[in-house]
Order: C-alpha cells, then structure tokens, then sequence
C-alpha cells in the first residue's frame, strides 16, 4: 500500500536529491520560496491542520478552512491556509486524476478547491498541460476572496487563472516561466485557442459600444456571467494582445529559487 | 513477656496483616526488566554511534497515521480545579500543570510545544503508529467530495429561518413518512398472500398415502357420511 510520510521533514530534509520531481522537472520542496517555506512550516495551522494529511483529507481542510486566496497576509506576514495546503499538495504531489477531481467534480462544488488545484497545477505540470488545464476555468466566474499584506480585495476565478498564465508572482510565490502561448502554438505543442469572447481582431476593431453589446448577449447564454465593465472587458483580453508579440521568452526556462543552495 | 500469645490468646504478630510476596517470582521480574533495560541501552548506544536517533523497534501492530478530524482542542480544561503534585511546575515528565500527553506521560505548557510533540515520532511510537499517512486514490477523493457535498446539504436544511421553508420541509417529511408507511403496509399484505400460497401449496403436495394418523379422521369421516365441506375453503 502505497503511503505518505504524515511530517515533512524527510520532504525538506532531501531537498529533492531522492524524492520525485515536478512533471515540469522542478523539486518540489524548492518551488516555494525559502522565507515562505519556513513561515508555513512553523505556523500553527500547519502544524495542526496539515499533519497526516492525504489528497482526500486535502477536500476536508479545503472547506473547512480556507476562505481567501493569498499568500502571506497581515503585519506579521502569517502564511494563509490555502498557501499551507499547496505547500502540502507539493508534499503530496497528486496525480492528474486526483487534480481532475479537484478541478472539476470538487471544482463545481468547491471554489477555493479549484482555486487551490490550479495553482498547485501551475505550479508543478509543464507549460502544454498547465494551458491545457487552467484555460477551460477562463470561463468561471464566481468570486472569490484576495487576501494580502495591506487587505482585503475582491477577485474572480477567471482573473485568478489569468494571474496564474500571464503574472510572474502569484500568492507569495515566484511562478516558473512558461513560454508563451503562441511560442507552443507555432511548434504544433498546441491548437490555436479559441476564446468564448470571439475572434481577437474583430474584438480589437470593434469599439466599446459593441463590446457593451456582446456582454448583453453573453449574459443570456450565461446566467451566472457576471456584469463586466467595458473596461475590464478589455482588461481581460489585453494579456492576449501582449502576448502576441513574441521577441521574448524563446525557450522555456525555469526559474531558479534556489535560495537555500547553501 | 512470658507468652507469646496476645491479649485475644492468638499468636498473631502485629505485622502479620501485611500482604506476603512472592520472592522468587519478583527476583524473576526484575531480571527480566533489568536484560531488557540492558538490550535497550545497548541499542539505544548504537544508535547514537552510528549518529542516528533510537526508536523502539516496530512490532508489526503499529497502524497508519491519520489526519486529525478536529483542531487539538486547547481549552478542554478551562474552569477545571485540578490537584497538581507539589514541584509540577518544572520539567515535563509527569502529569501538570498545562496539556498533559497520556500516552508518554509528558505535561506541556503551551499549545504550540504540545502539537509538535503530537506529531512527533515519539509520541506516534508511544501510541502505537507507524507515522505513515495512506495515499488516496481518485475514487477516494471523489468519494469524500461527495460526502462533504452531502453533509452541507443537511446542514443547510437544519439551518431554516422562514415560515415558509419550514412549512417546505415539514410536507417533504410527511410525504416521506406516508411513503414509509405504505410500503410498510404493501409489505405486510405481499408476507401474508405468500404465506398463505405456501399453506395451500402443501396442503395440495399432501397426498392420500403421507397421512399422519388421526389427522384427517374427521374429514374421513365426514365424507363417508356424504359431507364434503361446508362451503368454506377455511380449514
């Protein structure tokens, strides 16, 4: 039977020399920044909640007690729950099945469990699954709770997992640096993406009030498409059009936190 | 003293109500405790040369780890008045003042210090564990998001404010009780009809030559006298 260690330190202690990598070829336990790192693994929660964790108790803790996306948060920079339960899931490193489950039957349900999911896939898989996997939750669009060092922010899932493709520092963490999307789509790893807004020129051309128009008619085909200023609506498109050109970030390459190589 | 006897014209000394030990079977004992005591130290040593920390050897009953169902609970003893031995109040061996561990005999005086030792090796020895976690699979994921799913459902129904979600859920259980309760009594009508085909069944498999004496005697008699019944499939 296949089992966990219910600590971390053999997962700290190795410091990947043994243990298995990332699909994405990075260690695990150096994926997450050294300060951080030690922040999670001596604060309370941790301790008490992510001890003898497994994948399914992840769902429990998940529910229980996450309620905001964030990394470290307050005056004391305490680590929150829900960047404690990736560190956990890179402890853990599930499998695409499980991540299936939290992303799409626990996903329904759960929004911070989807939430968490993708992170830990953006995390961990390699630039052609984590397109793959994050780009269908574009079209989710309930709110979620930003919490940060000065306060408190409203956010949606789609804007989280736009954080996740395009930013470079998400929830306390240094994202690796995946190569473009365009840069897959021309060596054939990836079809063409097709955005449920439309096509991306005629979207360019056409000015606010037929963007105002297209919103109307999205929101009878989706009951629960939230109400999108125009500006936003360009807000949402904009990383589309920065990416396009592509003079940087030609090969993919990972970024190096190594700040306990000491 | 001239006798021994006492007063009561007994010869019992006065320490004879003390209980008498077995010498030879604690001589045993304490040998026994003192080689294990011995192998253990000897171990203990090795551990310590070959710069590794010494664990009880496993017994093979040692069960998996499993996640905490609750947070630890720290306030379990407020308000409580409890008798402390007198010099409690330094060290951990012992029961004291603060959390106290059962299982390894150790008092900690914050919550911190007593959830690192709750995960510690130590204490998951001393309670019998193997301080390995069971991996789940994907079918258990999906089972527990269910189950989770399911039991907030509940919760949400418990938790009703107006009149009418009340009036809602109340007709809901009705219906459900009425549903019971004609299954109930479909049941009971299908046991009887099916009892009652056995009974004529057998009747039909008795056959002329398989009577018990004096059994059918006053059917026999009857249809000798010309009667056959009286009109009745009762018997």
């Amino acid at each position: 039977m296949a089992t966990h260690r219910a600590d971390e330190k053999r997962f700290l202690d190795e410091r990947g020399s043994s243990g298995p990598l990332a699909p994405n070829g990075l260690n695990p336990a150096t994926i997450m920044e050294k300060p951080v790192r030690e922040r999670i693994v001596d604060c309370y929660f941790w301790k008490d909640q992510c001890f003898a964790v497994n994948e399914a108790d992840i769902v429990n803790r998940v529910v229980d007690h996450v309620h905001f996306i964030g990394g470290t948060y307050g005056d004391a920079q305490r680590p929150s729950p829900f960047l404690c339960l990736a560190f956990k899931l890179l402890q853990l490193g599930p499998g695409d099945d499980v991540l299936r489950e939290y992303l799409e039957f626990g996903g329904e349900k759960f929004k911070y469990l989807r939430a968490l999911a993708l992170f830990y896939v953006r995390l961990t898989r390699q630039a052609k699954d984590v397109y793959l996997f994050l780009e269908p939750f574009l079209k989710d669009y309930r709110k979620l709770k930003r919490r940060g060092r000065t306060g408190t922010s409203l956010t949606f899932m789609d804007e989280f997992v736009d954080d996740l493709l395009v930013k470079e520092r998400v929830c306390g963490t240094t994202l690796w640096k995946m190569p473009k999307r365009e840069i897959l789509e021309d060596l054939d790893v990836l079809e063409p993406r097709i955005s449920p807004l439309g096509d991306i020129e005629d979207l360019l051309e056409s000015d606010v009030e037929e963007a105002d128009g297209r919103n109307g008619r999205e929101d009878s085909e989706d009951d629960d498409r939230r109400r999108a200023s125009p500006g936003s609506e360009f807000g949402e498109v904009t990383p589309e059009r920065d990416a396009m050109d592509v003079d940087e970030g030609e090969k993919e390459v990972a970024n190096g936190n190594d700040h306990d190589s000491s | 003293m001239a006798s021994k006897k006492g007063a009561y014209e007994n010869t019992a000394s006065d320490t004879d109500f003390r209980k008498k030990y077995d010498r030879a079977e604690y001589a045993q004992k304490a040998k026994d405790r003192e080689a294990k005591e011995k192998e253990e130290s000897k171990l203990r040593y090795e551990a310590k040369l070959a710069g590794k920390k010494y664990y009880a050897p496993l017994t093979g009953e040692e069960t998996l780890t499993q996640a905490r169902a609750s947070r630890l609970d720290v306030s379990q003893n407020v308000g409580k008045v409890m008798l402390m031995p007198a010099g409690a109040a330094t060290g951990k061996k012992g029961r004291g003042a603060g959390f106290y561990c059962e299982a390894c005999d150790l008092t900690f005086k914050d919550n911190l210090q007593w959830v690192e030792h709750e995960n510690s090796m130590q204490h998951l020895r001393a309670i019998g564990q193997t301080g390995e976690v069971k991996k789940a699979s994907a079918e258990d994921v999906r089972e527990r998001i269910e189950r989770i799913w399911e039991r907030m459902q509940e919760e949400k129904k418990d938790d009703v404010k107006t009149l009418g979600e009340r009036l809602e859920i109340r007709k809901e259980e009705e219906e459900k009780d009425r549903e019971e309760r004609r299954r109930k009594r479909k049941e009971l009508v299908e046991r009887q009809r099916a009892e009652k085909e056995k009974e004529v069944k057998i009747k039909k498999e008795y056959g002329e030559d398989v009577r018990v004496e004096g059994e059918h005697d006053e059917d026999d008699m009857m249809a000798s006298m010309g009667i056959t019944g009286f009109g009745s499939s009762k018997k």
